[in-house]
């Protein structure tokens, strides 16, 4: 995983992640092709995320009786989605930790001003106390992360301790983050050229939710 | 002088023969009915070697024209003649077995005097016992063989049994089976078979149930392939030797981030449950792998001409890219099994070839046990798993295996959870070209129980797959 900015990490460019990215992108690829591919880039983007909470020594004995000074976890972790590309990213966290809770956060764009609105918020009661995986597989303007985090922020929950997921981002949106949110840790996939004037990420891969769900 | 011995110990130290590129060759010759199957039986079951074949030269007849195959139905043909046989064909045969090929030996049905167009394959085999009349009549085939034996059983009571086994087994007539020897089976047995007695290394009176002679020629023959198995040994021991660093372009580990230091000490707590042993083990599995798929070959098109990839925003996308060829999946039974789960939800339709190969438990030499592969070519990329590389060895037979299969040893990529140095450095000495892919590579001294002691610690013990299967 590399550094680009501060705090804004994007996975290895290895063949691998090329390739997947390669057949998302594809508008011929089918859905479940579609569905398939993605979680493979999900999985990476969780693993990596993962990697970012703190570790303490731990020293255990093998089964030769040996002793091995090893590791383990500290601190407490929950997922918090965003409805509904976001919950596509769930059974990729659930796939490394087995019964992470799951907040949802529910926004949508108003009609009339253009502008997100919160529609619905369900979170673990102690999400202050744990670390924040935000889930949300495309990063285009920003406006819905934005939202979510202010919404999480309210809650009690610190910005050092939210890791957002993301599998495509816009360099737009990378520069929200980094202006607003310097202490957020950001992992997404790939960055890409830019935004369309419909406000969706180019070359993209289209509507992540729509490909994912209904398509 | 010294110098001449330091090229050996390199030149030994840069290659692998596994056991089946040398197998040893028995030879067993004899009248019909002489007992030299009975013979053949004991020898396996005593000498007790993983991988034994048994070649009977049966499958070698002619097939017989129409004509032919009605007089031999008559008893008035006569197959008991060395040219009813085709020993171009045996030579072809045991030539390649000889050089360890994988070989395919004809089937053939005497119900219809023809071979059947099925064969049976040999590949692998440590030791080979080739039986029949004429084993030791073709001066050829004589130089392929390690052991030379002559069963001699008294003419009256081959004939006997010949008789009994005829009339019981085969349903045929008195008078036919009578006919056959007078005409066909005695002549040729004193005029072309007992000369033949002269070409043996041993010659065994009366057969299986003469023990002193049986024991002798089993205690040599033991001792013949002791010798050879210390050789094999010797040889994987020296690929052990450092004679180059390992190459970091080609031996590839985990980056050690938290993920992988947790998993780690987690699959090495005797106290994790065995619901999370599996699950964590899987969970690295699964980077594992992913790892391991890049480094096989990727291409920017796989159409011709090539087609731009197009986003469903109408963006065409630069930088394209496809995994240019199949990928294969072998295992090392069972250890290799662990990582199968994992991979199955990487590649869902992922062919998998297994190997069986143990180790002797008192010289830690690895032997071929079986082998199932699927069609494997020059093109094939091959993901090879084991758990656990310790001494190598058997790594090292199985990418032997594969490479005999057709696999180019450049599309060889190994993965495996716990490595240990020792163990990597034999397979590259051995395989300069393969890909090492491993999430933990141990710097301690691992290796074969005869040829250094070995030391009592987590990595020199195969563990991983008796946890994840429940077994310990």
């Amino acid at each position: 995983m590399t550094e680009v900015y501060h705090n804004i990490f994007k996975l290895r460019l290895s063949n691998q992640l090329r390739c997947l990215y390669t057949i998302i992108r594809d508008e011929k690829t089918s859905r479940a092709d579609f569905v398939f591919y993605s979680d493979r880039i999900i999985r990476l983007l969780v693993e990596e995320g993962l990697n970012q909470l703190p570790v303490k020594s731990k020293t255990i004995l093998t089964p030769t009786g040996s002793t091995y000074h090893g590791f383990e976890f500290e601190g407490k972790i929950c997922g918090v989605s965003i409805i509904r590309a976001g919950e596509s990213m769930e059974q990729g966290l659930r796939a490394c930790c087995r019964s992470v809770r799951l907040g949802k956060i529910l926004i949508q764009r108003d009609e009339e001003t253009a502008l997100p609105k919160l529609f619905y918020v369900k979170l673990p009661t102690d999400i202050s106390k744990r670390y924040v995986l935000l889930l949300d597989p495309l990063l285009a303007t920003g406006g819905s992360a934005c939202m979510a985090i202010d919404v999480l922020k309210q809650k009690g929950v610190s910005e050092d301790r939210i890791i957002f997921l993301n599998v495509l981002a816009s360099p737009e949106g990378i520069e929200v983050f980094r202006s607003k949110y310097p202490k957020i840790k950001v992992i997404t996939g790939m960055v890409d050229d830019g935004l369309n004037e419909h406000k969706y990420v180019i070359p993209g891969v289209g509507d992540f939710g729509d490909r994912y769900y209904c398509i | 002088m010294a110098e001449q011995h330091s090229t050996s110990l390199t030149q030994l130290a840069t290659r692998y023969i596994p056991p089946w590129k040398s197998p040893y060759i028995i030879g067993i010759a004899g009248f019909s009915g002489s007992g030299k199957t009975t013979v053949a039986q004991k020898i396996i079951q005593e000498i007790n070697e993983p991988w034994t074949v048994l070649l009977s030269l049966d499958n070698f007849y002619r097939p017989l024209t129409k004509e032919q195959s009605d007089m031999a139905f008559v008893n008035e043909w006569d197959l008991d003649r060395p040219e009813a046989i085709d020993m171009d064909m045996i030579y072809d045969c045991i030539k390649s077995l000889k050089e360890g090929k994988k070989t395919k030996i004809p089937v053939y049905s005497f119900a219809k005097h023809a071979r059947t167009g099925q064969y049976i394959t040999i590949y692998g085999a440590n030791v080979i016992i080739i039986e029949g009349l004429y084993t030791l009549y073709n001066p050829d085939l004589l130089k392929f063989m390690d052991c030379k034996v002559y069963v001699d059983t008294d003419l009256d009571i081959c004939y006997t049994r010949r008789l009994l086994r005829d009339m019981a087994e085969r349903g045929r007539d008195l008078s036919g089976i009578i006919k056959q020897w007078d005409s066909f089976v005695k002549p040729n047995s004193v005029r072309n078979v007992r000369p033949t007695m002269q070409n043996a290394d041993v010659i065994i009176p009366r057969g299986s149930d003469n023990t002193i002679a049986m024991d002798f020629l089993i205690e040599h023959i033991r001792r013949q392939l002791d010798a050879k198995s210390a050789e094999h040994l010797v040889q994987l021991k020296a690929l052990g030797n450092e004679i180059r660093p390992i190459d970091l372009s080609k031996v590839h580990v985990l980056p050690s981030n938290n993920q992988i230091k947790v998993i780690k000490t987690i699959l090495l707590n005797r106290d994790t449950l065995n619901d999370d042993f599996i699950f964590y083990f899987n969970r690295v599995a699964s980077t594992l792998i992913t790892h391991a798929l890049d480094f096989v070959e990727y291409v920017p098109h796989l159409d011709d001409p090539p087609q731009p990839v197009i986003t469903p925003t109408g963006a065409v996308v630069k930088d394209t890219i496809f995994i240019k060829n199949e990928i294969i999946a072998v295992d090392i039974i069972r250890a290799g099994d662990c990582f199968i789960p994992s991979l199955k939800k990487i590649i869902p339709g992922v062919k998998v070839g297994k190997l069986l190969i143990q180790s002797d438990s008192r010289t830690g030499e690895p032997h071929l046990h079986t082998e199932k592969l699927p069609d494997l070519n020059k093109n094939c990329n091959v993901l090879l798993f084991d758990a656990q590389i310790i001494s190598g060895a058997a790594a090292t037979m199985a990418i032997k295996v594969l490479i005999d299969y057709g696999v180019q040893e450049s599309n060889v990529i190994m993965c495996s959870y716990l490595a240990s140095e020792t163990g990597v450095r034999r397979i590259t000495n051995a395989f300069p070209e393969i890909t090492v892919v491993a999430a933990t590579l141990s710097h301690s001294n691992h290796s074969l129980k005869e040829v250094d002691h070995d030391t009592d610690s987590w990595m020199a013990n195969r563990f991983i797959d008796s946890r994840y299967f429940g077994t310990d």
